[in-house]
This record gives C-alpha cells, sequence and structure tokens, in this order.
C-alpha cells in the first residue's frame, strides 16, 4: 500500500456497498474496469467523469475536474448573444471525437455539421512554446500544479495509463473555425421536436429513452439542448410549467437510471425566461449544475481601444460567469470552499478556447484605461494613445 | 450524553423530532439544499434504537422523495451519517417510496429484459387501476399524464422490501404508496411504534400539475399524520426567493401557489427549519445558515427545543436561533455558532 503510486487516482466503482444489493436501479452496473474512452474518475470520490469539452469549465466542477455522469448542466444566457452555444458545440464535438453518442434535440443536421473541430498543429506549437516558457521554472517545481496545466492541455489522464495512448485525451482542443468530420454513420442523433399542440416533450423524452435503451450497454451518451423553450424552436405551449417541468423531471430520472452512462447539458435564453421566474427556478433545481453567461454589452469604443492597444496578452474578458449549482457538491449540501463559487468569474471565448477565469481588473491598467477613456471621451476621438501619455 | 457521534450536539435539538405528535417544515434553496439536513433525521430516527428515554423511541421512516432517487439517499445516509439503509429496509425500519424514477418518465422497457428492447412506446398498460381513479381531477397535457394515470402506484414492493416507487401524480395513488409504505414497516418495540414520514420536494408536484392546488397537498400531508402510526410528518420545500410570490410585482400562478403551499404548511408545523446561504455571500468555511423557528401559538404544549426543561420558559431558541453549517467533502457537517472560532 504505501508503494502505490500517489498521483493515481483510486478508481473506485461508485456501486462499492457492503451488501451485494442495489435492487432499486436495474440499470446500475459498476463502472467497467477497462476505462470507457473519454470518461476518467474523479479526484474526489472516484465516480466517473466525463468532459464537457471545455477545460476550464471541467476545472470549476467542484474539483471532479469534469462532468460526472448522470448529471445534468443547465446553461443560461442572458442577451441576444450565443456564447452558450459555443459551449454547447465544444461538449457535443467532444463527444463525438470520444465515440459518444450525442444526441441534440431540435436542431437539424446543419448544426451536426458546424461542429468545431480539433485544432491540431497550432496547438502544438503553442506547447512547444509552452515548454520552453517551462524551461526557467525549476524543475522540481514543474510537477506542482499541473492539475490545471494539463488538464488545459488535454494530456493523458493519468488514470488510465499510458497504454491508451491516444485514446486517453480527456479534453480535446478544438477550433471554432474548423469544421469536425463526422465519423462514418450516423455519429450526432438528431431528435426533432414535435409540432403538436400539447407538450412535445413527453416524444423527446421517449426518443431518447428509445435510442439509449437501443444501444450497446456501456456506451456513453450526451444530450445537447440547445435553447430550449426558446419560441424559434419549441411551439408556444411548451413554457408552461407543467409541459417543461415534467420533461425536465423526466430526465433526471433518466439522468440517474443511467449514472455511468448518460450527461446532458442545456442552454436556456434567460431574457425570455428570466432567472427571477417560478419556472426557471424549478427548472434549476431540476438540474445538477446551473451556470449564467451574462456577456457585457458591445462597446465600440471598447473595442477600439483593444484592438489599438492589443500588446497584452490575455484577451479582455466578453462577459460575467455564474456558477449557482454544481453537481454533486449542491446536492450534497456544500457551500463555499469550492473553486467559482462565489467569486467573480468572467469568460472569454476565443477561436480555440472558452475560458472561465477570475475577474479581476489590474489596478494599475484598470485606473490607465479608466482615465484614458474619460479622456477619450471628453475630447473625441482623436486622442493620443498610450504611448504619448506614458512618455 | 453523546448519542450518536455522527450528529454534532449543537445539531442534535435541531433534528430531534418532538416529542408530541407534530408536523414539521424543512424548507430549503437552490445553493443551500437540505439533503444533509434530512440524512441527519434519518440517522436521529433510525439510529438511535437504545436511547428510547431520550429520543422519545427510535422511529421507523418512510422516505418520499420526488426528486432524489434511493441510490442518493443510500450513499448519502451512509457517507453522512453511517445508516445502513439496505439492512434497515431488510430490518423493516424503513421504506423508499421512489417519486423520481417513474413518475414522469414514461414506464419502459426493463434494461435487464433485452427480448423487447425497443417496445417501449407502444406498451403502456391500458388497464387502469380500480383503486386510485382520481376524485380529484388531476390532468396533464394531453398525452402526457394518460399512461401516468393508467398506471398502478405500486410495483414490485415483493422483490424489493421497502421501495415502493410511485408512478402517478394522483394524490390518492401516492397516499395508497405512502400507505402501504407504512403498512410494511414492522414495528421495532411495543412500545414505540412510531413512524417518521419525510416528504421530499413534494412541491415538484404543485409546479408541475395543473389543477393540484395548494390545499389538496396540505391536507395531503395532514391525512398522512392522521395515519395510526404516524407520528411526525417531515416535509421539504422549496422556499427560494425567486419562487415565492413576494418578490415578483406580477407573480405567477406557480409563485402563488407555491407561497402558498410554504406558508400553509410553515403555519401547520410546530417547527420549521430552514436552510440557506449566507446573506453577506460565500464564505470558505460556511455552508450555509440553518433557521429554526418553533410555532407554539398554534399547537399548545409542543415543547420543540430543549425538551428536557419541560414547559418553562426556554432559551431564546424558542423565538427562533440560527446556526451555521458546513458541509465538508466527505459528507461529515460541523455546525457551530455565529460568530464561533471557525479554526477549530
Amino acid at each position: 500500500m504505501a508503494f502505490r503510486k500517489r498521483n493515481v487516482a483510486l478508481a473506485r466503482s461508485p456501486a462499492e456497498s457492503p451488501a451485494a444489493e442495489a435492487p432499486s436501479s436495474p440499470a446500475f452496473h459498476p463502472a467497467p474496469a477497462a476505462p470507457t474512452p473519454g470518461t476518467r474518475p474523479s479526484p474526489i470520490d472516484g465516480r466517473p467523469t466525463t468532459s464537457t469539452g471545455t477545460p476550464s469549465l471541467d476545472s470549476i466542477l467542484a474539483g471532479h475536474a469534469g462532468l460526472p455522469l448522470g448529471s445534468s448542466i443547465l446553461i443560461g444566457e442572458s442577451g441576444t448573444t450565443d456564447y452558450a452555444g459555443a459551449l454547447l458545440r465544444f461538449y457535443a464535438a467532444e463527444g463525438v471525437v470520444q465515440g459518444h453518442r450525442v444526441h441534440v434535440v431540435g436542431m437539424g443536421e446543419v448544426w451536426g455539421r458546424e461542429l468545431p473541430g480539433i485544432a491540431e498543429e497550432k496547438d502544438k506549437r503553442r506547447e512547444g512554446k509552452e515548454r520552453a516558457e517551462k524551461m526557467k521554472i525549476a524543475w522540481r517545481y514543474e510537477g506542482l500544479g499541473a492539475h490545471g496545466s494539463s488538464r488545459e492541455r488535454g494530456s493523458p489522464a493519468p488514470s488510465t495509463g499510458d497504454a491508451a495512448g491516444e485514446a486517453a485525451v480527456f479534453c480535446h482542443t478544438f477550433d471554432l473555425a474548423r469544421r469536425l468530420t463526422l465519423p462514418v454513420g450516423s455519429a450526432i442523433d438528431y431528435i426533432p421536436i414535435p409540432r403538436t399542440t400539447g407538450s412535445p416533450f413527453a416524444e423527446i423524452l421517449k426518443n431518447l429513452q428509445k435510442q439509449i435503451a437501443k444501444s450497446p450497454p456501456g456506451s456513453i451518451h450526451r444530450l445537447v439542448i440547445p435553447s430550449l423553450l426558446s419560441p424559434a424552436l419549441y411551439p408556444p405551449g411548451a413554457s408552461h410549467p407543467s409541459a417543461v417541468l415534467p420533461f425536465l423531471h423526466g430526465l433526471r430520472a433518466l439522468l440517474r437510471k443511467y449514472p455511468t452512462g448518460l450527461t446532458a447539458v442545456i442552454t436556456l435564453p434567460l431574457t425570455l425566461y428570466p432567472r427571477s421566474s417560478g419556472v426557471v427556478r424549478w427548472m434549476e433545481i431540476l438540474s445538477d449544475g446551473v451556470f449564467e453567461l451574462s456577456p457585457f454589452p458591445y462597446s465600440h469604443l471598447e473595442s477600439l481601444a483593444t484592438s489599438a492597444g492589443t500588446t497584452k496578452d490575455e484577451e479582455r474578458p466578453q462577459g460575467m460567469f455564474a456558477a449557482h449549482k454544481l453537481p454533486v457538491f449542491h446536492e450534497r449540501g456544500g457551500g463555499g470552499s469550492t473553486e467559482g463559487l462565489g467569486e467573480d468569474l468572467a469568460f472569454t471565448l476565443s477561436r480555440r478556447k472558452f475560458v472561465v477565469a477570475k475577474f479581476s481588473l489590474p489596478p494599475l491598467e484598470g485606473d490607465t484605461e479608466a482615465q484614458e477613456a474619460a479622456v477619450r471621451e471628453a475630447a473625441g476621438n482623436a486622442m493620443p494613445r498610450k504611448q504619448d501619455l506614458e512618455f | 450524553m453523546p448519542p450518536t457521534s455522527r450528529i454534532p450536539p449543537l445539531l442534535q435539538p435541531f433534528v430531534r423530532t418532538p416529542k408530541n405528535e407534530s408536523l414539521l417544515l424543512l424548507t430549503s434553496t437552490l445553493d443551500a439544499s437540505a439533503n444533509w439536513l434530512l440524512t441527519r433525521f434519518l440517522c436521529d430516527a433510525l439510529g438511535s434504537g437504545q436511547k428510547d428515554n431520550d429520543n422519545g423511541g427510535a422511529k421507523n421512516v418512510v422516505l418520499v422523495s420526488w426528486m432524489r432517487d434511493y441510490e442518493f439517499w443510500r450513499q448519502e445516509a451512509r457517507k453522512g451519517s453511517g445508516l445502513d439503509l439496505v439492512g434497515l429496509r431488510t430490518q423493516g425500519r424503513f421504506a423508499f417510496v421512489d417519486g423520481l424514477s417513474s413518475l414522469f418518465l414514461p414506464a419502459d422497457e426493463d434494461a435487464a429484459d433485452p427480448q423487447r428492447p425497443r417496445s417501449l412506446p407502444a406498451a403502456q398498460p391500458g388497464v387502469p387501476s380500480t383503486k386510485g381513479l382520481p376524485t380529484l381531477p388531476v390532468r396533464g397535457p394531453p398525452g402526457r399524464t394518460a399512461p401516468a394515470t393508467a398506471q398502478a402506484a405500486l410495483r414490485a414492493p415483493a422483490s424489493h422490501p421497502g421501495l415502493y416507487a410511485l408512478s402517478s401524480t394522483s394524490i390518492d395513488q401516492i397516499k395508497t404508496a405512502i400507505t402501504a409504505a407504512i403498512a410494511s414497516l414492522r414495528p421495532t418495540t411495543a412500545a414505540a411504534t412510531r413512524t417518521l414520514i419525510i416528504l421530499d420536494n413534494p412541491d415538484i408536484l404543485l409546479a408541475s400539475v395543473p389543477g393540484l392546488t395548494p390545499a389538496a397537498l396540505t391536507s395531503f400531508f395532514l391525512d398522512l399524520h392522521t395515519q395510526a402510526t404516524v407520528s411526525h410528518v417531515l416535509v421539504h420545500l422549496q422556499s427560494d426567493l425567486a419562487l415565492l410570490a413576494t418578490t415578483a410585482e406580477k407573480p405567477s400562478p406557480l409563485q402563488i401557489a407555491q407561497q402558498n403551499l410554504v406558508v400553509k404548511t410553515a403555519h401547520m408545523s410546530a417547527k420549521v427549519l430552514g436552510v440557506r446561504v449566507l446573506d453577506t455571500g460565500v464564505a470558505r468555511d460556511v455552508s450555509g445558515v440553518l433557521r429554526v423557528t418553533a410555532n407554539r401559538e398554534s399547537w399548545a404544549g409542543i415543547a420543540t427545543l430543549g425538551e428536557e426543561e419541560g414547559g418553562a420558559v426556554q432559551a431564546p431558541e424558542e423565538a427562533g436561533s440560527e446556526v451555521l453549517y458546513k458541509v465538508n467533502g466527505d459528507g461529515s457537517v460541523r455546525v457551530f455558532e455565529r460568530g464561533a472560532d471557525v479554526a477549530v
């Protein structure tokens, strides 16, 4: 025991229990011994997790370093932007790459064809650059803090071992400008929204249930629901509590029924369905994780300012990111003491990544910029740039 | 006298059910869930059988959960309070009524049944059960609840002792299932055959079933309470501000109904426990605030906290007291007073 490699997460299946029982859910199998591609045990409690396709989103999921299987995430976004859609695409693309079954509700094949492809050569270069940077760090500190950064670069999951090689990449890097070549056969299952006068959700749920039951045991499913309740996609009656809440309740039951085989990510237009309304709150309660994106209003002036002052490395954040509920963590009752809760988080979407980071303005820079902006506003556009102010 | 080491002493009076038969209310919010507290209730009722004089007797428990599955409760109870629910189930001290798995999910093929894996949509048994034909017209959108109401509320109690599942939103059928679950429990001792019923989030019914009124639910609670062996009914409801009508200038029917239910239940309850997050924001070492309010107006003679002192004027707890809690990663919980040294 003492010689066990310490960085190997113990792959405990959540089903181990004193009695050989678990009769409640007949579909509950312990995690298979062979690692399923795209999953890895959580470093906290060993439950199997899968990647959301966005490394920084994985890293704020209460330390599980991935989305626990059998849980769902609801991402609300206010405004007319589609940042949450990018998250969904990364999630779906990751599923396709990992060989998971991806189910998309309400979208046609066009959506699937526009999934981002894997970013390759640039990634290598960046990695090389990072490695070069790392040379400056003393070698003995190299291992420290590698947890986050290794996730960042999509290095092999530690537990699956190196034998798996290529297949063990937990989270790929995608490039929104590239297109994913879908494997032959139907990698993505498009679930249409039936045009009925009543609730369309029963049909959707049944469809999904059928697909999952049809698939071979041990396969992993990802359910993607873009802009739930958006009037462009759903019939008007869908947003009634008696339509959407049973759907989410049923989905929750389905997720619990396949605790090692199904995850779901749902996006919701918050402008149409504000968080202060009762239905949305129930939807959030029925989901396992709740995130909120509040994009900053686009300011022409600011975009000019950044394009002029591109010397800074990091991109300007594009909006605030709030974590209201985290899978597993909140279900157990915890608050506080985890990354991402109660902190001001901001997100930045670029071609290759969706980064969630702490939102902070460096005091000095913020100050001069504020001054600049104030001066510029006072004197119109023809103001000297930064250089003139600094020297 | 440490009754059970798993429950911190400060928490003990909170999760102790009152001596007298009563209704209890527990409220929680989105970011402060009360599942940890429910498992402590389970622990207090089930775990301390040896302390009859102090505890008012160990109780049998029926847990009805509309939001969480049995697997979750089993793991949480084991992790957090060291309870073996499986063993207790076979002993006949605990029964679980599952309101999640098949309530809105159309009853499907058994995953274990490979013969007919895709026959689920049409495989609804069209035979309505005769006993529970709703006197209360519970109706959903067409095509959704038709299969649900047509099904018997009970399912396979023989193969899994103490496990029941709800597949209907009709109050009558739910009542039938819960009654069956109560009846399946075996009395522990002759003196103390009392049963605690925990209803976990019955308000999802109110939100998702059209035609169900708050009054129907509250009378359902009272109905359960009047059953012979039932001594306490603990109701867990959501009390998010967004769900209550007070915050919105034009409240939706959903919010009005929820507020109606919460307020009504609170008035009926002998003790109201509320779990919420800190008002001041997220702190690293505090998960949330637990507040207890004793209701002595309507139910005379119910001593709540500090029962040992008899009917004497009690500590300020009587008016309501608050403690902070922190749920640790391993499932244990630490409860402390506001301002106490948290570094201990």
